[in-house]
């Protein structure tokens, strides 16, 4: 019952926001206090429903969301992995712990060249960028997450007989779990930035909503850009409640 | 005598024969290093407790009575000593000694019955025999109609009941308890005791009780040992020879005080001496 209390609610307060600021902008629009550059609410949400009356936007999306979501899963995959090994096994995290410092303040955009050279405008390109940029939150989560567990559990489990193995996934995953997602959720905004990032390169095959934008931008289109824009904030919008419900579903013993 | 292997046995609690010795400790040393300086947390520990005795340890607090249990435990290791259990050595945590700890360690995302049933999981126990063990000791602890509650749906004293379920369940040769009530309110912690005592005579486990609590020591022991301030040595074993089942107002008997009086005498001679050894700094 509360639960989807809490979810009427919010969609409620979602709806009221998204009205609200687009009157806002509705508004402004219609003084000249805003460039005529910046197009009305109108004109913008009359473009992205041609964007999907066309269906000119499938392939764009299609392509954008192929590259962001296997960035995704090869973070939480590595991310997670090397981060509960580096937490868990002291030598390990030893030999992070400096790697870490090093590699995480780097702008991973800065590599583009060297990537480039290395793999051309590839997919390949891109997913790497999307990947080193989101590597580094969901690593350092979990790592803070199974290091800051709570020693009496592992000493109780040991206790009781479990093998070093049992104990990670049986102990160490779920009780880090909760900071585990909070690294996922950061990883995942950061896959859609660089997403639109890694797109300015190039166009080797034409697609995804990076390009799109950078497409219209040459042609002057401020309406298509915001449109795009538009579009990639939902698909973002999308996926994190779509995690924040995975959370809600694998954490239950938290909300219950 | 031979305890066999936890997997064969059947019935849910292991008939031990009085009067063996349960664990054997000698010359337990603890030496810490902390910024470089040594420090001696225990000097030397002798103990030999028999099968099916309860023995409650207290000292001055930061005397190394944690420290002690935390070594028979096998969770920290010792400078040098020995520590066997039924004659065997023994070093790294294993679940001949069963381990409660002062906060509750059931794991927050498991409900009381696959809490319960963790250890047997872990030790590979037959399905049929895990769901016998698990309502049997629920039961025993009197939380069966809570077997379905998550641990944070509990209160303190129900939880630290589930951890005992936990530990009995898996059936250890001696049960290792550091605080187990320490974090409880004074009332729920007086029927904790009742409720140790009955289940302690019923299962006839050998127990090493650390507390801070003279009373708690008194009411529930075989053995009080006292140990002195660090670094810790034995400073006198108590007998405590009142009748068993003891009753919740034996605590008003004149033996009961003497007995708490004797202790707290102890406690406090040790509070007053002196540092000896090791620290320099004892002004």
């Amino acid at each position: 019952m509360l639960s989807s209390f809490k979810k009427s609610r919010f969609i409620v307060i979602s709806l009221v926001e998204l009205l609200l600021f687009l009157s806002l902008w509705q508004l402004l629009s219609m003084t000249d206090w805003f460039p005529t550059y910046v197009s009305s609410p109108a004109v913008v949400l009359g473009i992205i429903s041609e964007f999907f009356m066309t269906g000119e936007v499938f392939p764009h999306i299609g392509i954008s969301l192929y590259r962001s979501i296997v960035g995704f899963l090869l973070v939480v995959l590595f991310g997670t992995g090397l981060g509960i090994l580096a937490g868990f096994f002291q030598p390990i995290g030893r030999f992070f712990d400096p790697v870490v410092s090093f590699f995480n303040p780097i702008p991973k955009i800065a590599l583009l060249p060297v990537f480039l050279v290395w793999f051309g405008v590839t997919d390949m390109t891109r997913i790497l960028i999307i990947f080193t940029s989101a590597f580094f939150p969901c690593f350092i989560a979990t790592l803070d997450g199974v290091r800051g567990i709570n020693k009496l559990y592992l000493w109780s489990a040991e206790n009781m007989g479990a093998s070093k193995f049992k104990m990670l996934y049986r102990v160490v995953l779920p009780a880090a779990l909760p900071k585990i997602f909070d690294g996922w959720r950061v990883a995942l905004a950061l896959t859609f930035v660089m997403m639109f990032s890694s797109e300015m390169i190039g166009s080797s095959t034409g697609k995804g909503l990076g390009f799109m934008i950078l497409n219209a931008d040459a042609y002057g289109r401020t309406d298509i850009v915001l449109a795009a824009v538009i579009v990639i904030a939902a698909l973002g919008f999308l996926f994190d409640r779509l995690l924040i419900g995975l959370r809600g579903r694998v954490l239950w013993w938290q909300n219950r | 005598m031979s305890c066999g292997s936890v997997m064969t046995r059947v019935v849910p609690v292991n008939k031990v024969e009085p009067k063996e010795s349960a664990i054997k400790i000698s010359n337990l040393r603890k030496v810490f290093e902390r910024k470089g300086e040594e420090i001696e947390a225990i000097k030397g520990i002798d103990l030999d407790i028999k099968e099916g005795e309860f023995v409650s340890v207290v000292g001055p607090s930061g005397c190394g009575k944690s420290t002690f249990l935390h070594i028979v435990g096998g969770f920290i290791e010792r400078t040098s000593g020995v520590v066997s259990v039924q004659g065997e050595e023994v070093g790294k945590p294993a679940p001949d000694r069963g381990m409660m700890f002062q906060e509750s360690t059931l794991f927050p995302w498991r409900k009381v019955y696959d809490n319960v049933a963790w250890g047997l999981e872990a030790q590979k126990f037959p399905k049929a025999d895990i769901k016998e063990r698990v309502e049997y000791f629920l039961k025993l602890v009197g939380l069966w109609e809570f077997k379905d509650n998550l641990p944070s749906e509990l209160s303190g004293g129900m939880k630290q009941r589930v951890s005992l379920a936990r530990v009995l369940a898996f059936d250890p040769k001696v049960l290792l308890m550091d605080e187990p009530f320490g974090a409880l309110d004074s009332q729920t912690r007086e029927t904790m005791q009742v409720e140790l005592q009955r289940i302690w005579s019923e299962s006839k486990k050998s127990v090493i009780f650390v507390t801070h609590d003279i009373e708690e020591a008194v009411y529930l022991s075989d053995y009080v040992v006292v140990l002195t301030k660090r670094p810790s040595v034995v400073k006198e074993i108590l007998k405590i020879e009142l009748p068993r089942p003891r009753e919740v107002s034996i605590r008003k008997s004149y033996d009961f005080i003497d007995y708490r009086n004797h202790i707290w005498d102890l406690l406090h001679e040790e509070e007053n001496v002196k540092s000896i050894g090791g620290q320099s700094n004892a002004e």
